[in-house]
């Protein structure tokens, strides 16, 4: 029975593949009179169901593993059901449904964790609803200047209604991506979730925002410049759009470095990289959205890699803090290399694709002229290679510091067999980054009506600013090594193990087992002495919310004292207002 | 078969201008400080003596592992850089990458080699390599920005296309874009882990330094790389500040100079701290470079 049940659940979490694979055409079903939930699949929605479709399965798969829990599974369909409902809407009000059904099922998934705090979950839950209400205002607001609830382009907009679209359903997916100052929930959240289940959160939902950012863009005829003209070469709107998108990347680089947790690396980390989806976002050229895409496509492979082998190492160890693992290289080698592949990817390095995502992006900056964003973007992806190295480092390298980590054995298969899917994915899309670009990106950007990117082949990347060929990147590398290494074993002379793992040049001393050589969660913290990171890490927008908070409850107080225990101030109030109401109508000609 | 021979010549001639310009510098430095100093020779020799070591102590497979990569990331690098214009030979895998590759190239092996650092266990080691992380992030913004300004001013980011579009003295880079490359030479020296920038690994903090671990051949790859990636850099900048080279006379003799302007700045100046550098790197270069995006993007006379 239970077999069955894993299977069904199964074939459930394969649903979005089968929906990308399968729909052809378009649903309609009305509601009331002139209200219907019409569902169409556009390339722009197909492409994020086809994230959806990676992510689902990969994370079905460790999730079904003995001892199931049940009801974490059903919620994990029903969240899978949410989504597609989300990305097949061809009106607001599926859209809604579909947000809405996303975020009561992730929100009742991450209260099936043990370690979920209540402060935890009462933080994602508000802002995911505070999202959500924001897009309902938006969704009235788009009803009363077409008055129909289809996603369509608005005709022939004025200024001040765009701004209020912009601003209502752009906050309300900024929310969802996290970005500075709304991103309080991401951390927190992505770290007390069930251990697979950040890996869903962070690689599948937070994309549904990036999804809403593009699909806000369709909205307007002429996208973000039309709202402020433009700025250089750029749409004068998206440049405040990039600023934040950039800073979030900055700010969520540092605190990432400054975490003891891994999960909380990963999460910060995960606001860093949307960070630049935003920028791109902000940018608003073909290439811009091209490297939005691609960014987001490599985010949620690697994401998805990073998350499980994490979940991997906390199941094997018991263990998810740096000060408490170690050298784990030896006993868990496909994790170490999952994580490896992972950060390489993470970091933007040659030849994975990671680079590919970032190309285009700094390429469009320097198309638009925005340089200073480039060196800002530059910054936090070099102090991205600190907690790359730091995730790397921490858990496989070093010294083992604790028992769970001495006696660890390599994660079990259903941890494996997603990690070496997403290895060779990324592997592949490295080695051919126009693939990606001429079968997953280019169909969007002609739905969009933008210059496709596609370059002669699969193997290369072009751009009207030049590229490179993956293929030759790769074979000149592999070559090399092969060369380097083969000569290495040519030359004579012998190579010999050290005896003990203490044989260091320790400063002409003799370290033993007491002595700390691991280096641990100490990495980074010598960042503090430069006065700019100091600054940054400093503060936290906790401060800006507690301040909020206390605001709120003063302004509370100040409404309560309208609400009197006596009866007779609520008469008098009443009949004050009610005569204000008529004199005014009287003045204004109104009876 | 041309593709090999001129991978090979390029690995060839990175490696003598390598050993030959930091034998140079050797002597150049001890003169400086009134002493006789090795002879030009001596990288040479030193290499040589590290990789005909009769024994190498290894500390696992990672170990042994990050010196071959950062030494197959040298030789990628060295491959995608062109060292002459206008020439069919040592052009290697050039024409299939670009200005941004060659950036990131420059970082692959080192992190590679982080790997091993980190593998060997010994703490000292992994300091080393998040000082070089540290400084990596300082020196990284200003150079990035002035190399945006050179991609800005050319509309490519292909190093041969701005090669090409210095003919003549008047349309050199370092001529036309003066600011630039003003903002990258700092950046630059910290890149050559030249002095004042040069606290990873520095000489008399060997024990903080990356290489704590590394001895005998695997000491050997390390030197190798560097100083082919050192050519490597210097030729990159050759190309987009100083028009590049049409032969290989006139190649080594731009990039010695280049290579003279920097350590001449090196031998003056004392070692900064990790954090001062960094700071250092992103006000004077920073600000530098931020003054000239105001003067070359924001002004209307730039349009």
């Amino acid at each position: 029975m239970s077999l069955i049940l894993k299977l069904f659940f199964f074939a459930v979490s394969l649903s979005p593949t089968a929906l990308l694979m399968g729909w052809d055409g378009h649903l309609t079903w009305t509601l009331l009179d002139g209200v219907g939930l019409s569902l169409t699949l556009t390339p722009l929605a197909a492409f994020f169901l086809l994230l959806l479709a990676l992510a689902a399965p990969l994370v079905a798969l460790p999730m079904l593993r003995r001892p199931a829990d049940w009801p974490s599974l059903a919620l994990y369909a029903a969240l899978l059901a949410g989504m597609q409902l989300l990305l097949l809407a061809g009106d607001f009000v599926s859209f809604f449904i579909g947000w809405e059904i996303m975020t009561w099922s992730s929100y009742l998934l991450l209260l099936r964790s043990p370690r979920t705090e209540m402060a935890t979950s009462q933080s994602y839950i508000l802002f995911n609803l505070a999202s959500a209400f924001l897009l309902l205002a938006g969704i009235m607001v788009f009803y009363g200047l077409t008055g129909s609830f289809d996603i369509r382009p608005l005709v022939g907009p004025t200024q001040p209604q765009q701004l209020a679209l912009a601003l209502l359903f752009g906050l309300a997916f900024l929310i969802k991506v996290g970005t500075l100052p709304l991103h309080i929930w991401v951390p927190r959240s992505y770290d007390e979730a069930p251990d697979i289940f950040s890996a869903f959160l962070s690689a599948a939902i937070s994309k549904m925002g990036v999804y809403g950012m593009i699909l806000l863009l369709t909205l307007f005829p002429e996208a973000l410049t039309g709202l402020y003209g433009r700025l250089l070469n750029g749409p004068a709107a998206g440049y405040l759009l990039a600023w934040v998108g950039v800073i979030t990347a900055i700010v969520a680089t540092y605190k990432a470095i400054s975490q003891e947790d891994m999960k909380r690396l990963l999460a910060y980390s995960s606001i860093a990289q949307v960070g630049y989806i935003t920028t791109a976002v902000g940018v608003g050229s073909s290439l811009a959205l091209g490297g939005a895409l691609y960014l987001a496509l490599v985010h949620t492979l690697v994401k998805l890699l990073l998350f499980i082998s994490v979940a991997g190492i906390v199941l094997q160890t018991g263990q998810r803090r740096f000060n408490d693992l170690g050298r784990l290289i030896e006993r868990m080698p496909i994790s170490f290399f999952g994580v490896l592949i992972g950060i390489i990817g993470l970091a933007g390095m040659p030849p994975l694709p990671g680079f590919a995502a970032k190309y285009l992006v700094f390429v469009s900056l320097v198309d638009a002229r925005w340089l200073l964003l480039l060196a800002a973007m530059i910054l936090s992806s070099t102090a991205a290679f600190i907690y790359c190295y730091k995730l790397i480092y921490a858990p496989f390298l070093g010294h083992a510091n604790s028992a769970g980590a001495r006696e660890a054995k390599e994660a079990p298969w259903p941890y494996l067999v997603p990690q070496v899917i997403l290895m060779a994915l990324l592997f592949g899309l490295g080695v051919f980054p126009g693939f990606a670009i001429e079968v997953l990106i280019d169909p969007v950007l002609t739905a969009l009506r933008m210059a496709p990117l596609g370059g002669s082949s699969w193997a290369v990347l072009t751009t009207a600013y030049g590229g490179y060929d993956g293929v030759v990147l790769m074979s000149v590398f592999v070559t090399a090594f092969v060369l380097v290494t083969g000569l290495f074993l040519l030359l004579r002379g012998r190579m010999r193990r050290a005896g003990s793992p203490y044989d260091l040049s320790y400063a002409g001393e003799v370290p033993t087992e007491e002595t700390p050589l691991h280096y641990g969660a100490g990495m980074g913290r010598e960042l503090r002495r430069i006065p700019l990171v100091g600054w940054i890490l400093r503060h936290s927008s906790q401060g800006f919310y507690l301040g909020l908070t206390r605001q709120m409850r003063a302004a509370a107080g100040l409404l309560g004292g309208f609400y009197a225990g006596n009866p007779q101030t609520w008469i008098l109030l009443a009949v004050v207002v009610f005569a204000v109401v008529l004199g005014l109508q009287a003045v204004t000609g109104g009876i | 078969m041309h593709a090999i021979l001129d991978s090979l010549a390029m690995i060839g001639v990175s490696y003598i201008m390598g050993f030959l310009f930091y034998g140079f510098y050797r002597q150049l430095n001890a003169r400086v400080q009134r002493r006789w100093g090795p002879s030009i020779w001596q990288n040479f020799f030193d290499n040589m003596k590290f990789f005909f070591k009769s024994e190498t102590l290894v500390h696992g497979p990672m170990f042994f592992f990050g010196p071959m990569i950062i030494m197959a990331g040298a030789f990628t690098t060295v491959l995608f850089v062109p060292f002459l214009k206008d020439s069919n030979w040592l052009q290697g895998y050039s024409q299939y990458g670009n200005l941004i590759l060659i950036i990131y190239l420059l970082v692959v092996g080192p992190l590679g080699n982080a790997l091993a650092v980190g593998s060997s266990g010994n703490p000292f080691g992994v300091m080393g390599v998040t000082r070089g992380l540290t400084r990596l992030m300082g020196l990284e913004v200003p150079f990035f920005l002035g190399l945006g300004l050179v991609m800005l001013q050319h509309e490519t980011t292909s190093v041969h296309a701005i090669m090409a579009a210095q003919d003549g003295l008047a349309h050199w880079g370092i001529v036309t874009n003066p600011i630039a490359f003003c903002v990258i030479l700092l950046p630059f020296i910290a890149s050559q882990n030249g002095s004042p920038f040069d606290v990873v690994g520095a000489p008399v903090e060997v024990y903080a330094g990356p290489r704590v671990e590394f001895g005998g051949r695997l000491l050997g790859v390390l030197m190798t790389q560097n100083m082919m990636m050192s050519i490597a850099k210097l030729v990159l900048v050759t190309d987009l500040f100083l028009g590049g080279a049409t032969n290989i006379l006139v190649l080594i003799l731009k990039a010695f100079a280049l290579f003279v302007l920097t350590t001449a700045v090196s031998m003056v100046f004392p070692r900064l701290r990790t954090e001062q550098a960094v700071d250092f790197f992103w006000k004077v270069p920073l600000g530098l470079g931020v003054l000239g995006v105001i003067l070359t993007v924001w002004l209307p006379w730039s349009a």
